[in-house]
């Protein structure tokens, strides 16, 4: 353990992250970042800019390798080989989504016809329902995503994540475009969502207060000059 | 009926339609007026140079010496394609090869074992045209398909990389822009097949006719080579997409950017 490590049960961790050293562009960003994530943690991280925040959730969905350190999720090492399976496991918002090609709707059908997914099983009061606690028409569901404003794309973009009931969310600045009655209401929804772990990058100080801690990336990795 | 020869001393003359485009570009200024004519240039040698060798090949009518020929044709095939499409050299060049060869050589056998069925097909005169035609367009068609594919990937990379957080195999996840990649690649070829005749008489038909065979014999021919250059272009296009992915797509899912030009310092 380094002396940045933070001291967490990891019985029952969703998320364990030991001694993590990423980089960009082939310089280091941080190093020695542990941090552990237990089922149904809400945790907000917070560094200044330019961290590495977004490769750190990036890299938890093994899209960006570690330099040092490792990845265990539900106890399982994340690798590029695992990340396939753990992918699974979780739901992503990027900051400035990209929903793709075609309807809002089929945006939010899509990942439901993935044979990983296949299992699931999508309800379309439940879109109803979440359209309507996000304040958006239904008749947004037969927009096409390209005419979406960016605020409308990030709440699609977290309905997306919701609908498909991973226990994990990565959110990337979900309220960066949005109001405070919009941020509220995401706000409202990951709380409720009580079996769901929670990491998100967020400076809105609505998700400050919802959330159960905030992280300091600053405080527990050693940052690369 | 044999075809008229043009005399190289009556050929000059064509050279002087060029007057026409140049006197344009002068007038507007266009700063290609020394690209066109390089281009020109270059177009004189090379059929020059393919012209005579042809002749030497028509004469031997070797097969190996024809195979050779082709294989030529597939060599610069490949580096067209490759490099109009800004990609690396050393991370596609064999997949494009792989699909060229597929692309061309099957329609070809097919023409020779199922529509010809004469040995005569096999002979320089029927196997350099045809391959020539069909090559032709896999080239165009695998330039704009693997251009439209790995842009759309750069392009869209967030909602590739969203696709697999989802859960998306790695087919599932590129199966959006292969879609759109195989749709540009085939979209001229269709509208082709849609006009030819209407619009214009198309390449086969006025070489059968200028050879001396009957409009029916050509229109035959010209069928029958539009549905081997739609089948070429569909096989090639689809193998070329798929065959410079591998190596080119990380265990973990992504694109690897060093396949782009822009990437590296290299080629």
């Amino acid at each position: 353990m380094t002396p940045f490590s933070e001291t967490h049960s990891t019985s029952g961790s969703a998320i364990v992250i030991t001694d993590l050293a990423l980089s960009r562009s082939g310089s280091t960003l941080f190093s020695e970042l542990s941090l552990t994530f237990d089922r149904g943690d809400k945790a907000l991280l917070t560094a200044p800019s330019g961290y590495g925040k977004s490769t750190l959730l990036r890299s938890l969905l093994g899209f960006v390798p570690a330099t040092a350190g490792s990845i265990t999720i539900f106890g399982r090492k994340l690798t590029p080989q695992s990340a396939w399976q753990l992918r699974c496991r979780m739901a992503y918002v990027d900051q400035e989504p990209d929903l793709g090609e075609g309807t809002v709707e089929a945006a939010l059908r899509r990942p439901f016809g993935y044979k990983n997914n296949q299992h699931l099983h999508l309800d379309p009061d439940q879109i109803a329902a979440l359209m309507e606690q996000l304040h958006l028409p239904d008749s947004l569901l037969n927009k096409p995503t390209s005419s979406l404003s960016g605020g409308e794309r990030q709440r699609v973009a977290v309905i997306s994540a919701l609908l498909l009931e991973r226990d994990i969310l990565l959110l990337d600045e979900p309220t960066s475009a949005l109001d405070q009655d919009n941020g509220s209401a995401i706000a409202k929804l990951l709380k409720g969502k009580t079996e769901t772990t929670v990491v998100a990058i967020s400076h809105d100080a609505v998700l400050v207060e919802t959330f159960d801690r905030v992280i300091n990336l600053k405080q527990h990795s050693r940052r690369s000059v | 009926m044999t075809i008229v020869d043009i005399s190289f001393f009556n050929l000059a003359f064509a050279y002087l339609l060029l007057a026409a485009p140049l006197a344009i570009m002068l007038w507007l200024r266009l700063p290609m007026i020394s690209d066109t004519l390089i281009a020109i240039v270059r177009m004189t040698v090379q059929l020059l140079f393919v012209g005579f060798y042809l002749q030497v090949i028509f004469d031997l009518d070797n097969l190996l010496l024809t195979g050779l020929w082709l294989l030529v044709m597939l060599v610069v095939a490949d580096l067209s394609i490759v490099r109009g499409c800004g990609l690396r050299l050393s991370r596609v060049a064999l997949g494009v090869f792989v699909s060229l060869l597929v692309g061309t050589l099957v329609p070809l056998l097919f023409f020779i074992l199922f529509i010809f069925q004469d040995n005569a097909a096999l002979g320089a005169q029927y196997l350099i045209p045809i391959s020539g035609m069909i090559l032709g367009n896999c080239l165009r068609a695998d330039i704009i398909g693997i251009q439209t594919f790995y842009d759309g990937l750069r392009q869209q990379e967030k909602a590739y990389t969203l696709s697999l957080s989802q859960g998306a195999n790695l087919r599932e996840a590129l199966l959006p822009f292969i879609r759109k990649a195989f749709q540009a690649a085939l979209a001229p070829t269709v509208a082709a097949m849609a006009t030819i005749g209407l619009v214009a008489l198309p390449g086969m038909m006025t070489g059968v006719i200028l050879g001396g065979g009957d409009p029916m014999t050509a229109i035959k021919y010209q069928i029958a080579i539009m549905i081997a250059i739609f089948a070429g272009t569909a096989l090639t296009v689809i193998l070329a997409i798929r065959l410079t992915t591998i190596g080119n797509i990380g265990t973990e899912g992504l694109l690897n950017k060093e396949i782009f030009v822009a990437a590296g310092k290299d080629q």
